[in-house]
């Protein structure tokens, strides 16, 4: 407080730092409580980071798709045994199917990456990478875990996405051909 | 950084919203920074409702460490600053012993809408302080949150748990106490 004068109540100073910074004891507090939820909820933990990772990963591959194909096209361009859960099982990674056709449209995808400009490449691949990091990461948490029906509705629908994200990829070189 | 008015609320995605959403998803470096920017007036806040420099500190203190845990039910459309300062508030309510913000019976709480309390010979911000901390309990909560802290009445009575009627007869009566503590010369 100052020698100030005022003239008006509202003229006070609404900002009177504390004498001390509280911001240690918060903190241990918040850390306390950060350990207490862990130590409940731990084996989740990572799901929405994972799920963030997706995310954006197909919100950056669909600004590039935007500009290349139209909507209707991408779906269109969807294989008809990506569009549902129950056509995929969650061993959808050790299926021999899946496997096959995933290569073929990867080898299609390269193609389609090397003759895009420099900057677009990097953006998909990257998108694609955390797409697949992602599922990566959902396949060693069922490994821990096989049983868990949330990690294998996860695991599949990542996998549907990550298909349909390499099948707008090809397709959008096709468009512009 | 500073606070989203109002009414821009809709229109400006504020440094605060961001940091927000970053501290209710775990983050608690964006929660420490919602803390440095808004440290001082949750403080100030709870040093006039107190007055008690001690007393303060841990109010501002436990009012922040319960903003952490209820960050995932703040809604966004609300103030950020509002709502902390309602936690703050709940806090100094709570470690209060002893009654607090008696009800005064008001006939007509319309007869107690004023402007903002001024002075007609500017006083020293040192002797305006002490007179507001001189002031009975309930008044000078009603002073501190619509007068200092610029809320309506309804939002002070909300924070108080008190009845709107009584927010405004206890600025009444509050502004009355201090113009007559300000003549005074209260020390």
């Amino acid at each position: 407080m100052s020698k100030k004068r005022v003239t008006r109540i509202d003229e006070l100073a609404q900002s009177l730092p504390p004498p001390r910074d509280l911001w240690p004891a918060i903190s241990a507090a918040i850390e306390a409580d950060k350990a207490a939820g862990t130590a409940v909820s731990a084996p989740r933990r990572w799901l929405p980071a994972v799920g963030m990772a997706a995310a954006v990963a197909l919100v950056s591959l669909g600004v590039f798709i935007g500009r290349n194909i139209t909507p209707p096209q991408i779906i269109a361009a969807i294989p008809a045994t990506g569009g549902s859960a129950d056509l995929i099982p969650a061993s959808t990674t050790r299926d021999a199917n899946y496997r096959k056709e995933r290569e073929v449209l990867l080898a299609e995808v390269d193609k389609r990456l090397a003759a895009m400009p420099e900057d677009e490449r990097a953006k998909v691949a990257a998108s694609l990478l955390t797409l697949r990091r992602a599922i990566s990461e959902i396949e060693a948490q069922l490994g821990h875990d096989p049983a868990n029906a949330l990690l294998q509705e996860l695991l599949v629908s990542s996998c549907q996405e990550e298909m349909r994200a390499l099948t707008a990829v090809r397709d959008s070189g096709r468009q512009e051909i | 950084m500073t606070v989203v008015d109002k009414g821009k609320a809709d229109t400006v995605v504020s440094f605060d919203d961001a940091l927000i959403e970053r501290a209710r998803k775990g983050d608690s470096r964006a929660f420490e920074r919602l803390y440095r920017d808004h440290v001082g007036r949750v403080h100030g806040l709870c040093l006039r409702m107190t007055r008690n420099p001690d007393l303060a500190a841990d109010c501002a203190q436990d009012a922040f460490i319960k903003a952490w845990k209820a960050l995932p039910r703040f809604e966004a459309r609300s103030s950020f600053s509002t709502w902390l300062h309602r936690i703050a508030v709940n806090t100094v309510l709570e470690k209060r012993r002893g009654p607090s913000n008696a009800e005064i019976a008001v006939e007509d709480p319309t007869e107690y809408e004023e402007p903002v309390l001024s002075f007609d010979t500017p006083v020293e911000e040192e002797e305006l302080e002490a007179a507001v901390e001189s002031l009975p309990q309930g008044a000078r909560d009603v002073l501190v949150l619509c007068g200092v802290y610029g809320y309506e009445h309804s939002e002070a009575a909300s924070m108080l748990g008190i009845a709107v009627g009584t927010c405004k007869a206890q600025l009444h009566r509050a502004r009355g106490l201090l113009r007559e503590r300000l003549e005074r010369g209260v020390r």
